[in-house]
């Protein structure tokens, strides 16, 4: 008689990798063969994972198409077995899937809509924080400026798209037809967070993503500033610095600040 | 480390997002919430916001699905870990899971798999029962799961198995009506077979839910109301095991509150006329 751990680990290549040693342990019922019913299990699992992988990737379903996005779908199941409690986590390699794999190599917008929409759902239920606000600076004397360091929201992710994914993902969410896939002439810098339990994303200009960049690694204003003027010219740089910084604040992309 | 029976909650359903501002604007006629136990484990956001609040007004509960309590892997106690962080933020009055395994080898299939009711199963989900009631700090409540295969080494039925777990791990039992019809059903048992033979002073929850139905066989889906059949054997449940909490358990093709509310209302209305107002009432 096998023992539970053997029956396990057959019942589980049987489902997985469609051996169809379990059989030998399970029964027909009355109604019907043991094959047919081993099988529930067996259609479960994909279409379980499936559902999951179709609720976090909505957008890269709608471009691809039901058949593209199925044939995709059952590639990564095959390649995954989940090693997570929650299925919540079961998708997350799906953007490296279809970045590494062969199928969209020359569609890079597929893995970089794959990647905003796994971001979008990262940030979507990531640690809370309370944004700061601009007020919260209202006390602090000019001098202090130059040492303050911000800390940013932290479902703050930065990506860099290679090609327009990000408004192929906005005309699909909108439900209008998306624009034709290109390459940018430059990177597009983009920031993913969430605001008032939405997750939001907005491109950065080159210089607010350098500037938001070094920030994040806990550079000084002062020094953000002399970075600034050095990327793009010293005319005004200071307030071109305060200006993405004041953004920072009214789209709640901060959590904190402190004096270095 | 043994607490009291959980308490009598009344009629409840599941917490489901898409419910979540109707909940709050409301305050439905809903006596208690079960959670998804896995959907909280996260670190913040809209989810968390809204269980914190859903928690202030109502008794809940946790229900969970990856325990895998039946596997032959070991404990993971990183699950563990987030499941007792968890209860203390949520307070639940009970914590269940599936008498079931999930996936070995560091695999999860997502799914409530079935094991042979043999006396060495028996010897293992007991002990890792005690392990986790050990590590939580109280009882656990084991459901039964619909199934869809039976194994040729099986020494006893399904209810004995339920039954000598419950009293050897001395845990508490979730009914599943439904998965009762289901797994009768496909394996050819009768319903008050398994209704007669599981212990009443164990059984602390019901669930009711919707399955469909395929040629040969009944799948647990979770996403029909509930059937007339279902309801019947509902009716005699509680005239077996009288006023025990009771939910309706929707997963997928969820509909509006409303609807489910109107379930709710007719298992309470089937529960009032088999014990009487007077002997619900009193259970509250």
């Amino acid at each position: 008689m096998k023992s539970l751990r053997e029956i396990q680990e057959s019942f589980q290549r049987g489902i997985l990798a469609g051996d169809d040693a379990i059989l030998t342990e399970v029964k027909d019922s009355a109604k019907d063969r043991r094959k047919a019913l081993f099988g529930v299990y067996r259609n479960a699992y994909v279409a379980r994972l499936a559902d999951i992988l179709g609720e976090d990737y909505e957008q890269l379903h709608a471009y691809l198409g039901d058949r593209a996005f199925a044939k995709l779908v059952k590639a990564y199941i095959a390649a995954n077995p989940s090693d997570q409690r929650s299925a919540r986590w079961f998708g997350r390699h799906l953007p490296a899937f279809v970045r590494n794999g062969e199928t969209y190599a020359n569609h890079r917008e597929v893995a970089e809509i794959a990647e905003l929409e796994k971001a979008l759902t990262d940030a979507f239920d990531g640690p809370d924080a309370d944004p700061l606000r601009i007020e919260a600076l209202a006390a602090l004397a000019p001098e202090a400026w130059p040492n303050l360091v911000f800390v940013p929201h932290p479902t703050a992710i930065r990506l860099t798209f290679a090609t327009n994914a990000a408004d192929i993902w906005s005309a699909l969410k909108g439900e209008a037809a998306p624009p034709k896939a290109r390459h940018l002439p430059a990177p597009q810098a983009t920031l993913v967070w969430r605001q008032d339990f939405m997750s939001r994303f907005r491109p950065l200009s080159a210089e607010e993503a350098m500037m938001w960049d070094e920030a994040a690694k806990g550079v000084r204003f002062g020094v953000l500033c002399e970075m600034v003027a050095t990327f793009a010219g010293e005319d005004e740089a200071e307030l071109r610095a305060a200006s993405y910084v004041k953004g920072w604040f009214d789209m709640g992309m901060l959590a904190g600040c402190r004096t270095a | 480390m043994i607490s009291e029976k959980p308490p009598y909650l009344g009629f409840g359903l599941g917490l489901r997002p898409q419910h979540y501002q109707e909940i709050l604007d409301g305050s439905p006629a809903i006596d208690w919430f079960e959670i998804i136990s896995e959907n909280y484990m996260i670190e913040g956001g809209q989810p968390l916001y809204m269980l914190d609040r859903i928690c202030e007004r109502y008794p809940t509960v946790m229900h969970g699905v990856s325990l895998s309590i039946a596997s032959t892997a070991p404990l993971d106690m990183e699950y563990l870990g987030a499941l007792k962080r968890l209860a203390q933020r949520v307070r639940p009055k009970w914590i269940s899971d599936h008498l079931c395994w999930t996936g070995v080898h560091g695999v999860n299939l997502h799914d409530l798999l079935p094991i042979p009711y043999t006396e060495e199963a028996l010897d293992h989900v007991v002990a890792r029962v005690r392990q986790v009631q050990d590590f939580l700090g109280r009882r656990l409540t084991l459901e039964n799961v619909s199934s869809y295969v039976t194994f040729g080494q099986s020494e006893m039925t399904e209810w004995e198995f339920v039954s000598e777990v419950a009293r050897r791990a001395d845990c508490w039992l979730l009914f599943d009506v439904n998965n009762v019809y289901v797994s009768a059903f496909n394996h050819g048992f009768l319903t008050n077979d398994f209704l007669h033979g599981v212990p009443r002073d164990r059984v602390v929850q019901f669930h009711v839910a919707g399955h469909s139905h395929e040629e040969s066989h009944l799948i647990d889906t979770h996403d029909h109301p509930v059937c007339d059949q279902v309801w019947d054997f509902y009716r005699e449940t509680v005239g077996h095991f009288g006023p025990v909490s009771t939910m309706i358990e929707r997963d997928d093709n969820i509909p509006p509150l409303a609807e489910l509310v109107g379930e709710l209302d007719h298992a309470r209305s089937i529960a009032r006329a088999v014990l009487g107002a007077n002997r619900l009432e009193a259970a509250e």
